[in-house]
């Protein structure tokens, strides 16, 4: 039936139904016809994941059971905000609870070295009779025998479930470890799976020396009405929370009550969707932002100005601070988006408070305005721009042609050139009016600038003084502008992109 | 400090088997050690009954910890302390490094077969077992000569040298030293020689240079030290004179192992003969001719001297005598398929096992076909299994897509003209090719797939699939390989 279904589901990567089969000759158990574990399963899962009926049904024929044979390996991808960790978690701890099955859980980017990984999962695999000493393994080969020890102590009546989240980072690990954990229910002839998660495909994973067969699983991200199912799935939580908020305020209390049907809701994440689905379809941001909006949508509805179902007024009054709201997504700050609202765009506006929020010295905002000029011109046009007295330039169709230059050849968007530090100096006290004495105050704040990373180190860092290290200016054309402004320094001037 | 990076100051290896070597009629050689005479040897075998592999402590540490009681209690001479009370690891270990427990293997429940059951065929193939040394080599009667003069004069002069011997492998090199050996400690115990001390290292069992000076010692004595330590006792046996010292004779195999960057190991190995008192004579055995020129440092070159031997591979007359020589008077090889199994092997390395071992495949071949006697033609199929490749074969057993593959590959290399071609080329040509079978073309994730089986199987070599479509694909077999297996194939099946 197993191999059956995983033709229908995971056909993606072929997975040899006969090698199965033989698997489960191998191990004649009491094979008898028992939906009810894996149902009881599936059932608890589907209504804390709704849209994930078919995952949860694989899964469940997969390792639902623990007295059928687990395959030996499931690889479960999909992007991010599809809620494998979640599933898996849920699911796992519906294994364990219901049928005893031992589980363990790690995250791959937290072992940083074998040993970690293998002493984690065997101090939450380990069975109860010896919870109370805590196990060592060096190497793999100690993990193995440890399991097999068990192996030999409980029989086969324990089954074993193990998720490794992030599995992309097990391809950086040892050469071994992959390559074992595909087939450590091989190994061990323990019913033990081994589950990994990632957002890549398993095509990723092939080694130079081949792994066994692995059965994947693929997550699709969920469409547009599938999205609107699940964010409205959390209504009643949110209505919950808004009656509390206005529990002392009789009057918006009643109009809240009234005006906060379901329909009403999911008009909201309609609009809601129609403006963010194009950018954003992880679930988890989404979230955050609709519930942010929605007291925003509420707000004329509770002045009494709007009535809650006249939703093209609604519209009107909401497509604003949506639209505001999108430019601060994956942004994960703390701030309500009418505070945001202004007359000029909002990257301009972050840059702006960047540079504000930076307090520079008088002399390194000049040093940086130097370094974004040496980064961004020629060196060659650096006697004409910053040499007083440099002599005629006879005007040449030829370099009139030269300088003709379209937006791909701009050095602003083609990035940053290096430089050297004599040249930045030499810049620098071209750009200042004033003379300064070359002290050493001077050049620590190159080294400061350095460290708060607007600078940065592209070659010989080891021999800085000797003067062949190079640097680059890595801070944007806004930032200087702003910059320039504050000490009164006309940046573009110098910039040959804008001559 | 002193010590270079990665040695270990302390690594005691315990679970080095006392060397000896057994030949056919059980003659042994040995060291023979001062005060008690070959008595001793058979004293140690006779009250040392082995009775579990888990004698060789190499895993004591996880055996101790869960299974104790099955470690049986070692009675170390077992008469002695009869007291029966169990000796902990540690006081185990302390007698394994002092010698007074000899390793040994379990042995078998049942009894070997007796030699009166076996059919010719198998007493042919246990002839031509290449751990079988005939007492004389045939074939090398001249080197033979070479080294016993050498080294009988040697030890006449109770002098010190070297000697170094060098050969491709499977020339008898080995082989014809130690029975060199041999026949002068006949002459030894017939009173005929001098008395001398024969000590044996390989290069390729010691874990590091400096372990050769561990090895060397226990050699001497019995006793497992730390190279530090067993470098200072060799140094002051080799430097100061004793009165009533007996010549060493000092084996090297695998010379070039024992060359680290400071070649400190072989120097001193070298250095200890021209010491007046140490009465050392090293013989040094390597595969290449010009190692001393090529590897060594000045110094130690000029301490090897002149003194040079080299084997030359055998000729597939000598080749058709050593396997002749072998058999014996035995009946089980056809004449012409001894001179073929020859001929073949002389032709590409003059390599002595690699026959024997043709010969004995040969001998189950004509077992399985129930033949009483080897001839040219399952020889023939000898042949063909130990040195035909298998690429052809599996390039016909690939599935239908893998070989689209490989001639993708083969076709992007005709292309570009580069051995080296991405995976991206190659997936275009996949495509070419499937629109030209008419056969559906599969999506980069399986072709990525079906790259990394054939990499795995080593008929391409690929990278790791992280970096898809610029991962680097070279041919592992040859173009012709690939028309050759597929268009064979075609007309197979076409008929």
């Amino acid at each position: 039936m197993i191999a059956a279904h995983y033709r229908l589901h995971a056909g993606a990567i072929g997975y040899s139904a006969g090698k199965y089969s033989h698997f489960c000759a191998l191990y004649p158990r009491q094979l008898f016809v028992s939906k009810s574990q894996m149902e009881n399963i599936c059932a608890a899962l589907e209504p804390l994941f709704p849209c994930r009926e078919g995952a949860i049904k694989t899964l469940g024929e997969l390792i639902g059971d623990s007295r059928e044979d687990y395959p030996s390996a499931l690889y479960l991808f999909g992007h991010s905000g599809t809620g494998k960790t979640a599933l898996t978690r849920t699911f796992l701890r519906e294994c364990s609870r219901q049928q005893g099955v031992r589980i363990a859980q790690l995250n791959a980017i937290e072992c940083y070295t074998t040993k970690i990984m293998l002493e984690n999962m065997l101090d939450t695999l380990a069975p109860r009779q010896c919870t109370e000493e805590s196990v060592r393994a060096d190497n793999m080969l100690e993990f193995v025998e440890q399991l097999r020890r068990w192996h030999d102590q409980g029989g086969r009546s324990q089954s074993f479930l193990i998720a490794v989240d992030n599995a992309e980072r097990l391809r950086d690990m040892d050469a071994n470890v992959l390559p074992v954990l595909l087939r450590l229910q091989q190994l061990t002839s323990l019913n033990l799976c081994v589950i990994l998660l990632s957002q890549i495909p398993f095509e990723k994973f092939y080694n130079k020396t081949g792994l066994t067969e692995v059965i994947s699983i693929h997550l699709a991200q969920y469409n547009k009405a599938e999205t609107q199912r699940i964010l409205g799935s959390d209504f009643f939580q949110v209505r919950g929370h808004l009656l509390e908020q206005f529990s002392k305020d009789v009057q918006r209390l009643a109009i809240c009550e009234a005006a906060l049907t379901e329909d009403f809701y999911s008009n909201y994440l309609n609009l809601f969707l129609s403006v963010f689905y194009k950018a954003c379809r992880d679930v988890p941001e989404l979230q955050l932002t609709a519930r942010k909006c929605f007291s925003i949508y509420l707000e004329p509805v509770l002045d009494g100005t709007v009535e809650s179902t006249d939703v093209s007024r609604l519209w009107r009054h909401i497509a604003g601070p949506l639209r505001s709201a999108l430019t601060q997504i994956y942004m994960r700050t703390e701030k309500p988006p009418e505070e945001q609202e202004g007359s000029a765009p909002i990257e301009d506006q972050s840059v702006r408070k960047l540079a504000q929020s930076l307090e520079l010295p008088y002399y390194a905002k000049y040093l940086l305005i130097a370094a974004f000029l040496a980064s961004h011109n020629s060196a060659n046009q650096d006697k004409r721009l910053f040499v007083k007295h440099h002599g005629k330039q006879r005007k040449r169709m030829q370099t009139v042609n030269a300088r003709a230059k379209t937006t791909e050849k701009m050095s602003t968007t083609l990035g940053p050139k290096s430089f050297t530090i004599d040249r930045l100096l030499a810049i620098f006290y071209a750009i200042l009016e004033e003379k300064v004495g070359l002290t050493c105050n001077l050049l620590s704040q190159i080294s400061t600038l350095v460290h708060l990373k607007l600078l940065s180190f592209v070659s010989g860092e080891q021999n800085i003084m000797d003067g062949s290290a190079r640097l680059q200016c890595t801070v944007g054309l806004e930032f200087v502008l702003y910059i320039g402004k504050v000490v009164g320094f006309n940046v573009r001037q110098y910039l040959c992109d804008f001559m | 400090s002193r010590l270079a990076e990665g040695t270990p100051r302390r690594s005691i290896q315990l679970s080095n088997i006392v060397e000896q070597r057994v030949f056919k009629d059980n003659e042994i050689i040995s060291t023979p050690k001062r005060g008690r005479k070959t008595k001793s040897i058979e004293d140690a075998d006779a009250d040392y009954s082995p009775r579990s592999v888990q004698k060789t402590p190499t895993r004591t540490r996880r055996i101790s910890a869960t299974a104790k009681s099955t470690v049986t209690p070692i009675r170390g001479t077992a008469a002695t302390s009869a007291s029966a009370a169990p000796i902990t690891p540690s006081q185990k270990l302390k007698k394994i490094r002092a010698g007074e427990l000899s390793p040994s293997m379990q042995q078998r429940s049942g009894k070997p077969v007796d030699e009166s059951r076996k059919s010719q065929l198998q007493l042919a193939r246990e002839q031509l077992h290449v751990s079988v040394v005939p007492k004389s080599l045939p074939c090398r009667e001249k080197e033979f000569e070479n080294i016993y003069s050498f080294l009988e004069g040697k030890i006449q002069d109770q002098c010190g040298g070297c000697m170094y011997v060098s050969g491709v492998p499977g020339t008898g090199k080995t082989a014809t030293v130690t029975g060199v050996i041999r026949t002068l400690q006949r002459l030894v115990s017939q009173d005929k020689l001098a008395d001398f001390d024969f000590l044996e290292i390989n290069g390729m069992r010691l874990t590091e240079p400096r372990q050769a000076y561990v090895q060397i010692y226990k050699q001497l004595t019995g006793k497992t030290v730390s190279w530090e330590h067993a470098h200072t006792l060799l140094e002051k046996r080799f430097t100061t004179p004793a009165p009533r010292r007996v010549t060493t004779v000092l084996l090297v195999d695998e010379l070039d192992i024992l060359c680290n960057r400071r070649q400190d190991v072989v120097y001193n190995l070298l250095d200890w003969p021209t010491k007046s008192a140490a009465r050392l004579v090293v013989v040094t055995i390597a595969n290449t001719m010009d190692l001393p020129e090529r590897l060594l440092m000045g110094k130690v070159t000029s301490r090897l001297g002149l003194t040079r031997l080299t084997f030359q591979p055998y000729t597939h007359k000598q080749l058709q005598e050593i396997v002749t020589a072998r058999l014996g008077g035995s009946e089980a090889f056809k004449g012409e398929a001894v001179q073929l199994v020859a001929r073949k092997v002389a032709a590409v390395s003059g390599d002595a096992r690699r026959a024997l071992d043709i010969c004995r495949r040969a001998t189950e071949i004509a077992d399985t076909a129930r033949d009483k006697c080897v001839t040219m033609l399952h020889v023939q199929q000898a042949l063909g299994e130990m040195i035909a490749s298998a690429k052809v074969q599996a390039i016909k057993n690939c599935s239908r897509l893998e070989q689209i593959f490989l001639q993708a590959v083969a076709a992007e290399v005709t292309r570009t003209g580069v051995e080296e071609s991405t995976f991206m080329g190659v997936y275009t040509q996949v495509e070419t090719i499937a629109a030209f079978m008419g056969v559906s073309l599969p999506p980069p994730g399986r072709a990525l797939r079906l790259c990394a089986k054939l990499g795995a199987e080593r008929l391409i070599i690929s990278e790791h699939s992280r970096n898809d479509l610029f991962q680097k694909i070279l041919l592992n077999v040859s173009a012709d390989d690939i028309h050759y297996a597929l268009r064979v194939g075609e007309i197979a099946a076409a008929n």
